[in-house]
């Protein structure tokens, strides 16, 4: 159980572990399903790769789950109402993202893969650590919080470039979101220039846990077909599939 | 990890922790009413938060929904927004903030429940450490007496229940509670505990408590000098249901 929170951090692979303490109680050798994560900004395409994955991986005979941010029973609806009233401070919040994390991972993600399911996971720890970290956290807290997570089979970064990014939100929206902005991080009154600054600093922040974490980054400024065939022939090749 | 005073904060802030029963928030009632009286700023926070996170932990609760993970993660999130929004800017205020429990409460409730100590430490490493931190050590049975005699009901994660330690809630009660005890005896000289010897009477412990909070918190540094009032408690925000009152917090 003490194993050491810091270097090296396990890359991707087939042989289950976690990145840490884990889960009391959770052999890794019984979680035999595979975990798929999928990360990327608002608007880089998550969903809809996600849900032709979904819709290929059930026609070639694999039983999917899909997990996601923000969607635990236990806090799912609090967390909400604290983004949109936006009074909890840093820590609070990342600890209940957290929570709304450990909810999910106990009652669908680790069951799912006791069961031999393949997990999709739409956004990880990856995604909840960068925010924080743009926020000016602490690593080392954010690594010894999410040691609890299962180190997954493959994580793919799909990687927009920010002046795409706002061109597919404000098409999709007609306006910008204010967290997907980084408006409480003060970076410019202006939404449109936030957003910019924000979602370059997101990545700069993903391009670096890349090098950790050993996560495959894919170039999304290209059609919803060419990024799904990439993704299929690489999830093919973890699941031993031709 | 440093305490307030080290960190050059212009406040002070006194911790008790303690079995239930133990007579902790008798203990620090008195000491508040005393300190009130020297006119002392002082604050008192209690171990309960906003309504918001106290929807999610109570519905957890109800609905036994909780893990020893997510019951850590929880409360420690009820702790951050305390902590952030309330305890930290008091003590840059330059307040004598009493608390009743604080971060040892959870290492010795998730620890019992099987978390790694080192993670559950490492999640609460952004807070600091209490100037004084007093433990109300009675034997057990006084405590589970005290707590027994006068209320029936158990809750469920109150009494360990979902440690499976015993079918029986009280029994259950029993087990937990002497577990955590084991755990406060362990931190005691870690984390530099005043122990108080909670079998006494109310009186003497009460003396004793005043005595040192004296000699080690220069009371005149934090005498008030401004006609404002001190500060109400906590208070929930518009809208919020009022709190149930607070069940123990193991």
């Amino acid at each position: 159980m003490k194993k050491k929170v810091s270097n090296p951090i396990p890359a991707p692979s087939s042989r289950r572990c976690f990145y840490g303490f884990g889960i009391p109680g959770a052999k890794p050798d019984e979680l035999v399903g595979k975990l798929i994560v999928v990360e990327g900004a608002d608007g880089s395409g998550r969903s809809t790769q996600i849900a032709k994955l979904v819709e290929w991986l059930e026609s070639i005979g694999h039983a999917t789950v899909q997990v996601g941010l923000k969607r635990s029973t236990l806090v799912s609806e609090e967390l909400e109402r604290a983004q949109n009233g936006n009074v909890l401070s840093r820590t609070t919040f990342s600890l209940f993202y957290a929570t709304d994390f450990a909810d999910q991972l106990e009652n669908i993600i680790l069951p799912s893969l006791r069961a031999g399911f393949i997990v999709l996971a739409d956004r990880y720890i990856y995604t909840l650590m960068a925010r924080d970290l743009v926020r000016g956290m602490n690593e080392e807290w954010l690594k010894n919080l999410y040691s609890i997570a299962p180190v997954p089979d493959a994580v793919f970064y799909l990687e927009v470039t920010p002046e795409e990014l706002v061109q597919r939100n404000l098409s999709k929206n007609a306006a910008l979101d204010y967290w997907e902005s980084g408006m409480d991080l003060g970076l410019s009154r202006d939404w449109f220039d936030s957003f910019l600054k924000y979602q370059g600093a997101m990545q700069a922040q993903f391009r670096r846990m890349q090098k950790s974490y050993g996560f495959t980054i894919v170039n999304c400024n290209r059609s919803a077909e060419e990024v799904n065939d990439e993704l299929k022939k690489k999830i093919g090749a973890v699941l031993g599939e031709k | 990890m440093k305490t307030f005073a080290q960190l050059g904060f212009a406040g002070r802030l006194v911790a008790v922790e303690g079995l239930d029963g133990s007579g902790k928030s008798t203990q620090i009632y008195l000491l508040r009413r005393w300190l009130e009286a020297e006119g002392v700023k002082v604050y008192f926070s209690e171990w309960n938060s906003s309504e918001l996170v106290k929807s999610a932990t109570t519905k957890g609760k109800k609905r036994e929904l909780l893990t020893p993970t997510t019951f850590s993660l929880i409360h420690a999130t009820d702790f951050a927004d305390r902590y952030e929004r309330h305890l930290l800017p008091l003590l840059r205020a330059g307040y004598v903030v009493l608390c009743d429990r604080y971060i040892f409460t959870a290492f010795g409730r998730d620890v019992v429940r099987g978390c790694p100590p080192e993670w559950v430490r490492g999640i609460y490493s952004f807070a600091a450490l209490p100037d004084l931190t007093f433990f109300f050590k009675a034997d057990l049975e006084v405590s589970l007496n005290r707590i027994l005699d006068g209320r029936p009901k158990l809750k469920f994660f109150e009494a360990g229940m979902d440690l499976r330690l015993s079918s029986d809630p009280f029994e259950s009660f029993r087990i937990f509670q002497g577990r955590i005890l084991e755990q406060y005896l362990a931190m005691s000289t870690e984390f530099n505990f005043t122990v108080i010897d909670a079998n006494q009477r109310v009186e003497p412990q009460q003396q004793v408590v005043r005595k040192l909070v004296a000699e080690r918190i220069d009371l005149d540094e934090f005498r008030r000098h401004s006609p404002l009032p001190l500060p109400p408690p906590m208070r929930r925000r518009n809208g919020d249901t009022p709190a149930e009152p607070e069940e123990s917090a193991a």
